[in-house]
């Protein structure tokens, strides 16, 4: 009985449909989802554009080794190194970066430079919206990399708005 | 001379090798090809046995010896390499790291760093030491020396090479043991000669550069090794440099490439002084007078103009309304090609240049005497040398370390005639002080007219001085611009009686290219006097030079305040300043200036053309020594062009067929099927050349090796070995064969620059380190004059 066999596998497939009707969603709700990751779910390994973080006394960590640079496979990060003085002191070490670029056309988020970091400056974040009309946007500069004030610091907002109000775009992390 | 050595043989690591008896095992070691680790241990300094890292088994002695302190032997088995030595080098490296701070990424030692290598290689990363490492605050000893004490790892190379090399004993050694600290001479800071050598030397980042502190790291760079562009010695500088948002910038100087003559050697110029050529002053875009006021112009708006008024009175006037001042710090290239461009294009031989040194008057005293002169090199082996005149410490860095290492290495005997109590007088076998101006007489002396003595100084002490000149083999004589004109005969003529080579000291980095390529109103490249002209060279375009000599320097300004000059074309110079010119002479004639800087003269011209620096361009120099060698592109400023193109393009402009100036290939743009080969009747003499020299036409009419082939084919004593030259080497150049006719030479117009170790004409002005150095270290002289070149 031809039909009946028929029947029957329809009647199947449609208890699959049925089935996964009432299973729990898999599918990530993004970019629809609440909050600022808008539903995108990342793991804690995930790749993402970099952040240049800070010591606890919000002082810049990079010291400008160049490392990064000379790990990096696709030659993507340009740095020029300045010397910290009293007046003037960006990170914890005798040098900091005075220049810090990423250029996100050539970057392919191998992490290399993250290993090659001695000073644990340079890190993966989970920034991943990177799609832009006009590829200069790509090359990121240090004030778009680095990590916000530590907030016991209390400079958080006002820094972050600054870097807004002088037409930058925020930070994605 | 002695006899040679004796050969010693022993066995190193299973392998036989022999040395003269006297060298040390490390040495012997690394001419057989087996490297053996070492800090202190330094070729050409004295033996320091510090480190302790050159440590390997010899058969029969019961512990580990230093291969840097023991003398090879008869006999000897030595191992390099095996677990024992393995561990104790290990363990030194435990020891130096003990209180080295683990600063690597911040070190700019960092990447270049022995200590570095000798822990990758040995392994010894992981330290027992527990205590808090002993922490100094960095020093600055001076505005180009840092010194990091606890980097330090006390291999007293800096110490030695101070003391020994530089003779300047400005580092020492305070407290002992393993409280040891380099010191400077002045208790917190460095009263010296800036060298550097410090620095380059020392294994570690304890010594550091102020010019390229903190700026980039070694990897970051390309590493060019180029001709320094300041005094006339052709020392080989590595420039670093590294790509910046107006070109290539060039970061820092130092000697990587220690294949140069120079060997170890730079001096403060060589290794810091290219700063100039990011001056914030420099003139990148072209200048045209418009309103009594230099204003900003496109490249080609200023070679319309320059070529329509240089046209316009060379058509009208004739070109002896025309002069050309040429440059002591243009390549040979854009130096025979700038007296080519004034003599077939303009129709002029009104073409000259700030003269440091009479070479004619030496090529004349020589008349074609073959292998008379001295190479850079000669003065480091030479058994003997006599200097009269000149302060090589202040003027000729070089030249004084080789002579200081030729004394203190081979204990070769330094004879010394001097007006002033000069630095090498510790050095001397023989100093003998005159008095100021009789270094002529003091020649006539030599030749044997004993009533030139009366002069000079004390018979008596001449007498003994003369005697012992008389007897040196292979002496080398060096002379200062204070013998000129009619007193270098008796000199060569001395010279020529005990066997001697002799140099002739210029003072800028090509003097000697520029008298050689002929930037004379009176003399073709090669020293060919234009009035007399003959043979081969007749056929070629020198046969179309104008025959009248032309204007010296100094006439051209009379002429132009005469009225009779319309047009005058500089070239890297600032006659106005050096001679001390009347500026208002200039004021009714088309002035042209090529400069990096708005020089006195440029300031009064009417169109000012940004040019490249020696640094910025490829070529040749000839040093003062006549060695060739060749220059190496490594800055790049975009928006300049270099001395060679610019004239290539006035040419152009002036509507003269460039093939006729620059024998570049025929091409798909370049022939329109005029140049006729070799092969089909009338010979292209060029093409015949290369093709005999195998070499391939160049392509580019701005490409200096083109004119090099002209050059090497017409300029005689130049036919050096091409492979050598472009590998880098030196090449000693003869000088021409005159006969033993007289040259025009003119010693009233040799006008010496005066520069000392911190100054460097026109780029010593512009350059921050020299002048901070300056401002720190000594007053400026006060007869220090205002720069030409």
């Amino acid at each position: 009985m031809p039909i009946l066999k028929n029947i029957a596998a329809i009647a199947k497939g449609m208890s699959i449909t049925l089935k996964e009707m009432f299973a729990p969603t898999v599918v990530e709700n993004y970019p629809d989802g609440p909050g600022p990751l808008k539903g995108a779910k990342f793991q804690e390994r995930f790749r993402g554009v970099h952040v240049l973080q800070r010591d606890e006394n919000g002082l810049e960590k990079c010291v400008a080794c160049f490392l990064c640079a000379a790990a990096c496979p696709s030659n993507c990060i340009y740095i020029e190194a300045a010397e910290n003085t009293a007046e003037n002191r960006i990170s914890g070490a005798e040098r900091y970066a005075k220049v810090y670029n990423i250029d996100y056309n050539r970057c392919i988020f191998c992490g290399y430079c993250v290993e090659a970091c001695p000073t644990d400056a340079i890190t993966h974040g989970h920034g991943f919206e990177l799609a832009t009309f006009n590829a200069s946007n790509l090359v990121y500069r240090k004030e778009q990399l680095l990590a916000p004030m530590p907030a016991h610091l209390g400079a958080n907002a006002v820094f972050n708005k600054a870097e807004i109000d002088k037409g930058m775009p925020a930070l994605t992390s | 001379m002695a006899d040679a050595p004796k050969l010693v043989n022993l066995t190193v690591d299973g392998k036989a090798i022999t040395a003269p008896a006297g060298t040390l095992l490390i040495d012997a070691c690394k001419n057989a090809g087996i490297e053996i680790p070492s800090f202190c241990y330094y070729p050409g300094l004295s033996v320091q046995g510090a480190c302790r890292m050159c440590l390997v088994k010899i058969e029969k002695m019961p512990k580990l010896q230093t291969s840097c302190t023991t003398v090879v032997g008869e006999g000897m088995v030595v191992t390099t390499e095996n677990d024992e030595i393995h561990q104790a080098r290990k363990s030194m490296l435990e020891l130096v790291l003990a209180n080295h701070p683990l600063d690597c990424p911040v070190c700019d030692a960092g990447g270049q760093c022995e200590l570095q290598d000798m822990t990758f290689t040995y392994g010894a990363a992981e330290s027992k030491f527990v205590d808090i490492k002993n922490h100094r605050d960095e020093q600055q000893w001076s505005p180009v020396v840092y010194f990091d004490r606890p980097r330090c790892i006390l291999c007293y190379r800096c110490v030695r090479v101070c003391g020994e090399g530089m003779d300047v004993w400005a580092l020492g050694i305070q407290q002992r043991g393993v409280s040891s600290v380099i010191a400077p001479n002045m208790e917190d800071h460095l009263e010296c000669e800036e060298c550097g050598m410090c620095i380059d030397i020392c294994p570690v980042g304890a010594l550091t550069s102020g010019a390229y502190r903190y700026k980039t790291r070694p990897w970051e760079m390309n590493h060019v090794a180029t001709v320094c562009t300041h005094c006339g010695d052709g020392c080989v500088t590595t420039l670093g440099v590294r790509r910046s948002d107006t070109g290539m910038e060039i970061m820092r100087g130092d000697n990587r490439d220690k294949s140069g003559i120079n060997g170890d050697f730079l001096c403060i110029k060589g290794r810091y002084a290219f700063d100039f050529s990011k001056e914030p002053e420099r003139i990148t875009v072209p200048l045209i007078r418009r309103n009594s006021k230099l204003e900003p112009a496109t490249w080609e708006a200023a070679f319309e103009l320059i070529a329509s008024k240089l046209k316009e009175v060379r058509d009208r006037d004739g070109g002896q309304a025309i002069g050309v001042i040429g440059s002591n710090r243009t390549t040979n290239e854009e130096n025979y090609l700038l007296q080519k461009f004034a003599r077939l294009v303009l129709a002029t031989n009104n073409i000259d240049h700030h003269r440091t040194a009479d070479y004619p008057g030496f090529v004349s005293a020589l008349a074609g005497t073959q292998n008379m002169t001295a190479s850079m090199r000669d003065v480091a082996s030479a058994p003997a040398i006599l200097l009269i005149g000149n302060d090589p410490t202040e003027q000729h860095p070089l030249l004084a370390w080789q002579i200081r290492n030729n004394v203190r290495l081979n204990k070769a005997r330094l004879y010394t005639v001097n007006s002033n109590q000069i630095k090498l007088r510790r050095q001397s076998t023989v100093f003998h002080l005159i008095s100021a101006g009789s270094e002529g007489a003091f020649a006539q002396f030599l030749v044997g007219n004993d009533s030139a003595a009366s002069s000079v100084g004390d018979p008596q002490a001449l007498n003994s001085l003369r005697d012992k000149l008389r007897g040196e083999q292979g002496l080398v004589i060096a002379f200062g611009s204070e013998i000129r004109g009619e007193h270098i005969k008796p000199l060569v003529q001395f010279a020529q009686s005990v066997g001697a080579k002799l140099i002739c000291l210029g003072d800028y980095a090509n003097s000697r290219g520029a008298a050689d390529m002929g930037l004379y109103p009176d003399l073709l490249p090669g020293y060919y006097p234009v009035s007399q002209l003959t043979g081969s060279k007749d056929e070629d375009w020198m046969g179309k030079a104008p025959k009248q000599p032309g204007l010296t320097l100094q006439e051209m300004f009379s002429a132009a305040a005469g009225g009779r000059l319309r047009a005058l074309y500089v070239v890297g110079s600032n006659p106005v300043a050096r001679y001390n010119l009347d500026p208002f002479a200039l004021k009714n004639t088309f002035t042209v200036v090529q400069d990096m800087f708005l020089t006195e003269t440029a300031t009064l011209a009417d169109v000012v053309l940004p040019a490249a620096n020696a640094y910025e361009k490829g070529g040749t120099f000839t040093n003062t020594c006549g060695d060739l060698q060749r220059l190496q592109k490594a800055g790049d400023v975009t928006t300049v062009k270099s001395d060679f193109e610019i004239i290539v393009r006035i040419a152009n402009a002036m509507g003269y067929d460039v093939h006729g100036l620059v024998p570049f290939a025929p091409g798909l743009r370049a022939d329109m099927g005029q140049t006729r080969g070799a092969e089909s009747g009338e010979a292209d003499r060029h093409k015949v050349w290369l093709t005999r020299q195998g070499i391939e036409p160049k392509l580019s009419p701005f490409d200096p090796l083109a004119l090099l082939d002209e050059i090497q084919r017409l300029v005689p004593g130049y036919e050096v070995s091409r492979l050598n030259l472009m590998a880098g080497n030196d090449q000693h150049t003869q000088v021409p064969d005159i006969g033993s006719g007289e040259l025009p030479s003119h010693p009233e117009l040799i006008v010496p620059s005066e520069d000392t170790l911190f100054t460097s004409g026109t780029l010593g002005r512009y350059s921050k380190t020299l002048n901070s150095v300056m401002e720190n270290d000594r007053a400026v002289p006060e007869d220090a004059g205002i720069p030409a070149d």
